[in-house]
């Protein structure tokens, strides 16, 4: 059986399930005594969590940093509040035990927290909630969980993982982490990625299907679990872990050099993120920049639209950890075929061509303002923000997203608000009228950047999704190549730094012909950072020039492809064929996979 | 009773982290200190009162300080805002 999350930390983790299940917490049969006694035990509960919690947050805080122990120390402070104390002593005056006076003001409070108008304030009612949950537990003298004690191998599987539970964790004991609720950036998954275990979130009813000691593999990297697997199908991934293994150890000697072909010249080497969490690992994996970070992750999975606060929350903290690297940001790319239920958007009888991305943010100003407002906002400190426009195919669209930014500029300058005045402005190119205007719109934009994909299937008229026209659909059709080229030549007449955003960025088979173009940037997905740079590193410019000259004489896909490969050593196209998995896994999941 | 004028400058505002910074330091003081912030005084020893205000980057605020400790909570109060509560 297999059950599909949320990929959260990469990495294959084979093992047997640990499930934690909360106490029950039912203090029904806990009898009043007295005012003075159930004040006493009050009291003595909450000096009793304040000690646990601190020692918690100081074990927290030197294995993972302040900022996690934070969400602890918080909870201290917040108990320790005036009024939530009196209220609970009003409450046991009032004829109420310990539990249900803890249990009445900590609900109550959640309750309010969970309708603040600051959706950071509205995350804290799950603070309270841990709380509450806690402090319970301790009055009622029921062990806390304790996850110190696993045996080897084990997989655990929670409803969530909140801090406190994770304090004794030993890393070499834990296979993978199993969750039924969070997300990317959920404690749950920065833990998990922190201690480089793999970990898929968001399981629906996982501690309904799985039971203590049940066989489990947790595939990390494509969110996936595979309940009780058969015994090849657990060999095929113990393979699938030592080669994962092997070939991080291979490449791990790209890590920390810089991104440059045999005859010395410089690459830029960036990578593809969707969360604003993925930026720490990319920096791990040896990337020197975000060439891509979709913003469509902060839009799912709620109910309304993120206000500013959370956005800018979001792009600040990519912006922090990439401290002194570029980040290219791509505003909102959302249409009829990957639709936000709350947006309400109409289905499209064609939804490729349709009100989409660039065309429905520029449609709905207070929507695409709060989001450029954010991304002013984020790159105040750190000005390394660029703000990347979607599905461009005309120049009017370029103007109108700078007319935009202008008033955002001006409405943060009355605030007193910090901003980044000389923010990046530029233009993905994915569309065939992008591509042919690109002298035109180079004039106009800060960078470009190509996302081969759309641009590809544009170009073809060909959807890579239906399988009856999937054979038309190929990166090296004349036409697509053709393009790209010319976009790159458009870029570098203007004096305008190009990259390359799409799979074709990472094809060993393609490598040659961009550097040939005069490409300034590659990004790649986090997992092929390395194998990118080395790639490069094998190419001097000499053989590239000839490569590209020989490729663009032919005239069908197949020739180019077959020309290309045999030169790259892949005559089999065993690469394309992976790239092409990644492609169908992508478009599974939808918005959140590769481009 | 003595009071002051300032704006919260921190990029998320009055969020957990800055409210405990300046709510601790009020705590020690012997005197009420109110914030008075869109029409609503708020008890500034009450972490819960201050986060739930929802006090956000750029906001205008007023401190009120009235006890014994009046004079010294404010100028702590009004250094502390300026400072960004350790979160710049």
């Amino acid at each position: 059986m297999i059950l599909q999350g949320i990929a959260a930390s990469d990495g294959i983790g084979l093992g047997r399930a640990v499930c934690v299940r909360e106490a029950s917490l039912d203090y029904s049969n806990v009898r009043y005594s007295d005012k003075e006694t159930e004040k006493a035990r009050l009291q003595e509960g909450i000096a009793e969590f304040s000690r646990r919690t601190s020692a918690m947050a100081a074990q927290i805080r030197e294995r993972l940093g302040e900022k996690e122990a934070e969400i602890l120390t918080g909870q201290i402070a917040m108990l320790a509040d005036p009024y939530m104390r009196s209220q609970m002593e009003e409450a046991v005056e009032g004829g109420s035990c310990a539990e249900a006076a803890a249990d009445s003001v900590c609900t109550m409070y959640a309750g309010m927290f969970a309708c603040a108008e600051d959706e950071l304030m509205r995350q804290r009612s799950a603070d309270i909630r841990d709380m509450r949950g806690r402090l319970l537990a301790i009055l009622l003298g029921e062990m806390e969980l304790d996850l110190s004690q696993l045996a080897p191998g084990s997989v655990l599987v929670a409803r969530d993982l909140t801090p406190s539970m994770t304090v004794g964790l030993k890393k070499e004991n834990i296979a993978a982490i199993l969750t039924e609720t969070g997300g990317r950036t959920s404690h749950a998954a920065i833990l998990a990625r922190a201690l480089e275990l793999p970990a898929v979130l968001s399981v629906p009813k996982a501690l309904e299907f799985i039971k203590d000691g049940d066989g489990l593999i947790v595939d990390g990297g494509m969110g996936e679990v595979i309940l009780n697997p058969d015994e090849r199908t657990r060999d095929e991934y113990l393979k699938g872990q030592e080669a994962l293994l092997t070939q991080r150890a291979l490449l791990a000697a790209y890590r920390d050099r810089p991104t440059v072909d045999a005859s010395g010249k410089r690459y830029r080497l960036y990578a593809n993120i969707g969360s604003a969490a993925e930026a720490e690992a990319a920096l791990r994996a040896g990337a020197e920049g975000i060439g891509l970070f979709r913003t469509e992750f902060l839009f799912m999975n709620r109910a309304s639209l993120p206000d500013e606060t959370v956005q800018y929350e979001a792009y600040r903290e990519v912006s922090h950890t990439m401290k002194g690297r570029e980040v290219i940001i791509r505003t909102l790319d959302v249409g009829g075929d990957k639709a936000i239920e709350y947006l309400n958007m109409e289905p499209e009888e064609n939804p490729f061509l349709g009100h989409r991305a660039i065309r429905y943010c520029l449609d709905c100003p207070e929507l695409y303002k709060v989001q450029l407002r954010a991304l002013l906002r984020a790159g105040a400190e750190e000005k390394n923000i660029r703000i990347m426009l979607p599905l461009v195919s005309c120049v009017e669209e370029v103007r109108s997203a700078r007319k935009l930014l202008e008033i955002c500029k001006a409405e943060l300058e009355a605030e007193r608000i910090p901003y980044d005045k000389d923010i990046a402005l530029g233009v993905m190119i994915e569309t065939p009228a992008a591509a042919l205007i690109a002298d035109l719109l180079a004039r106009e934009a800060g960078f470009f950047s190509i996302g081969t994909n759309d641009l590809t299937q544009y170009t073809i008229a060909a959807d890579r999704g239906n399988a009856m026209v999937e054979k038309l659909y190929s990166v090296f059709h004349p036409a697509v190549l053709r393009s790209i080229r010319n976009v790159i030549a458009a870029a570098k007449e203007a004096g305008i730094p190009v990259g390359v955003c799409g799979e074709a960025a990472a094809d060993p088979a393609l490598i040659p012909l961009l550097m040939a173009w005069g490409l300034d940037e590659f990004s790649v997905s986090t997992a092929s950072v390395l194998s990118s740079r080395a790639c490069i590193g094998r190419w001097h410019e000499s053989e590239t020039a000839k490569l590209a000259q020989e490729a663009l004489g032919l005239s069908t896909a197949a020739s180019v492809e077959r020309c290309l490969r045999t030169a790259v050593g892949q005559p089999e196209g065993g690469e394309f064929r992976r790239s092409h998995r990644r492609q169908e896994i992508s478009r599974i999941e939808g918005i959140q996979g590769e481009i | 009773m003595v009071s002051a004028k300032t704006k919260v400058i921190n990029p998320q505002g009055l969020h957990m982290r800055p409210a405990q910074v300046f709510v601790s330091a009020m705590k020690d003081m012997d005197c009420d200190v109110r914030i008075l912030f869109n029409g609503k005084s708020i008890d500034a020893k009450s972490i819960m009162s201050v986060m739930l205000s929802c006090i956000k980057q750029g906001a205008e605020i007023e401190i009120q300080c009235s006890g014994p400790q009046e004079e010294e909570a404010l100028m702590k109060a009004v250094a502390l805002l300026e400072s960004g509560l350790g979160d710049m």
